[in-house]
């Protein structure tokens, strides 16, 4: 490792320390965030919806990568898997947009002393997360429900609905519980809370040691940007078999059985080269990350 | 209105909050599911997951929805978990349906929404099925053997060892916030007040937190590496050693083979009656 040579490369226990600290933190906020109760108005619901300023805090103050991902791993275990919500995965398309949101949100800052830049990066970071899944909501129902044009008015709704979620959650809880809070803490905690791990603080402008060959942001892009293009394939593979059975056979009874085997069949193909993708990325990214578990 | 926020903000005590997170998160499972075998629970949740998404046909899906049903009530989830799960797939496609309508659809838009929402509960009842009667250690071990990457399980038993520490951390330094802080006089309209006061709290609680636990992520990782944890991620031999005791039984082999059939009469039954229910 070059480590010695560069001056604010990680070492690996301080990555693991980052994660550490930022899985515990967040995971107990979100454990608290899931029992504050919402009230609802209508369709519009004023939730606290996160404490999204703890990992935007960290990502700021330490290496985002791994802030990030601790954050989203927080999540998973503190608030889904130990009060028995855990909804598999589903919460992979969570953990994905999440950890890119907040990684980018810490990659904007360059200064953590100043606030105007802290302030546009966690509105942003709150924003980036939740335009991608609303996205994702939409993408699910277009891609669950059949004959989505048949039905009157349904593609419109379900837009609106997620629409209307968005804004509140960039206006309300995205200004309560990110950007005024991530103001105060940041300044705050910069230079103060590095010590404890046994690090420097970041200092202005710097660039990561290990940023240009392990800057995951291309590279988590790309792998997202894939993984959306094999569920659309997924969607499109599914809906042209269908139809193509129905064009090519009208009416055919035992073929109909037969079709499905071939959707199954699709799916299987799509869940392992999903599956793959993912743990190839995963360990990819251990090896980059200098293996974040040790 | 004003009675649910009262009743609500009764509800919360941290005290309270504590006891009902410690008895949800320690609940031990000694479930018929919770004694199979955790890769193979893992791989049949994947199943349940992922094939309904490309399904149509009711009759198969209510199928599976039934099965799933069974399994729910083998596994004893608590009915809470159960309300939320209804709750939240009765709000939302309720939501769709009204906006529908009021875009001009009619009671057929119906139809399609309830397809939806019965392939969306097959799997959530999937998911909830699997990962509430597997404890944590045998979660952790299933998903290492599958080649999930050992800083998950790490993760998941830290969370269970630290959270009482945690949550006892958070309390005291909340008290000394109440201790220090006052309380608004007046609850002001709706509560919002009282409301505002408590998460002013909540988030200002977190700055000492935040000081607290970087010095104690310290300790866990000095303490992680004196005891050779880096050396024992990266070698197999140890992985084998620690997940040798995985091995598919009779049992395990039994409920194989019922899904297996179950799910392969499914699909003669849909093709030949596809319209069952509706």
């Amino acid at each position: 490792m070059s480590t010695l040579k560069t001056r604010y490369t990680l070492t690996q226990s301080q990555k693991m320390m980052i994660f550490v600290l930022s899985m515990s933190l967040y995971g107990l906020s979100n454990m608290f965030t899931e029992l504050i109760p919402s009230i609802q108005l209508g369709p519009i619901e004023l939730s606290v919806e996160y404490f999204a300023f703890i990992p935007l805090t960290l990502c700021m103050l330490f290496h985002p990568l791994y802030a990030a991902v601790g954050a989203a791993v927080g999540e998973v275990i503190f608030g889904e898997l130990m009060l028995g919500q855990f909804g598999g995965l589903g919460e992979l398309e969570k953990f994905i947009t999440f950890s890119l949101a907040m990684y980018i949100a810490g990659r904007m800052v360059s200064d953590p002393k100043n606030r105007r830049q802290v302030g546009i990066a966690a509105i942003s970071g709150v924003a980036i997360h939740q335009f991608c899944s609303s996205v994702i909501d939409i993408a699910k129902v277009w891609v669950g429900v059949e004959e989505l044009e048949a039905v009157q008015g349904l593609a419109e709704s379900i837009v609106i609905i997620e629409g209307v979620g968005f804004l509140n959650d960039v206006l309300f809880s995205g200004i309560l519980f990110a950007l005024l809070p991530t103001m105060y803490l940041v300044p705050r905690l910069y230079g103060k809370i590095e010590p404890l791990l046994g690090m420097k603080p970041r200092e202005r402008n710097m660039q990561y040691a290990s940023g240009s060959k392990s800057w995951l942001s291309p590279k988590l892009l790309g792998g997202a940007i894939l993984l959306a293009l094999i569920a659309m394939g997924a969607e499109l593979l599914s809906e042209s078999g269908w139809s193509i059975g129905e064009f090519e056979l009208p009416g055919a009874e035992s073929n109909e059985g037969m079709l499905i085997w071939i959707s199954m069949l699709a799916a299987a193909v799509v869940a392992a080269v999903v599956l793959t993708v993912i743990l190839r990325k995963a360990s990819r990214r251990r090896q980059e990350a200098g293996q974040l578990d040790g | 209105m004003v009675e649910a926020v009262k009743r609500a903000l009764n509800k919360i005590s941290v005290e309270h909050i504590k006891l009902e997170l410690l008895g949800t998160a320690y609940n031990s499972s000694s479930t018929f599911l919770g004694r199979l075998d955790p890769r193979m629970l893992l791989i049949w949740y994947l199943f349940f997951a992922i094939t309904p998404w490309f399904i149509y046909n009711r009759t198969i899906l209510l199928g599976m929805f039934v099965f799933m049903v069974v399994t729910t009530i083998l596994s004893k989830v608590s009915p809470y978990i159960v309300f939320i799960l209804c709750l939240g797939l009765v709000s939302q496609i309720g939501w769709m349906f009204l906006l529908s309508l009021f875009f001009g659809g009619g009671a057929e838009s119906l139809l399609p929404m309830l397809t939806l929402t019965l392939k969306l509960s097959v799997i959530s009842l999937a998911s909830i099925t699997v990962f509430s009667s597997l404890d944590p250690e045998r979660l952790s071990d299933g998903l290492s053997a599958l080649g999930v990457p050992d800083a998950f399980a790490f993760s998941l038993s830290y969370g269970y060892r630290i959270l009482p520490t945690l949550l006892e951390e958070f309390h005291q330094i909340l008290l000394s916030f109440r201790l220090r802080g006052q309380r608004p006089e007046k609850h002001g309209f709706l509560y919002l007040r009282t409301a505002a006061y408590y998460l002013r709290i909540l988030v200002l609680v977190f700055y000492p937190l935040m000081l607290n636990t970087a010095k104690r992520s310290r300790t866990t990782v000095e303490a992680l590496e004196t005891r050779g944890y880096t050396y024992a991620v990266n070698n197999p031999k140890v992985k084998k050693l620690r997940l040798s005791y995985l091995a598919m039984q009779r049992r395990d082999w039994l409920f194989v083979a019922f899904t297996v059939v179950y799910i392969g009469l499914l699909f003669p039954l849909g093709a030949a009656v596809p319209n069952l229910l509706y």
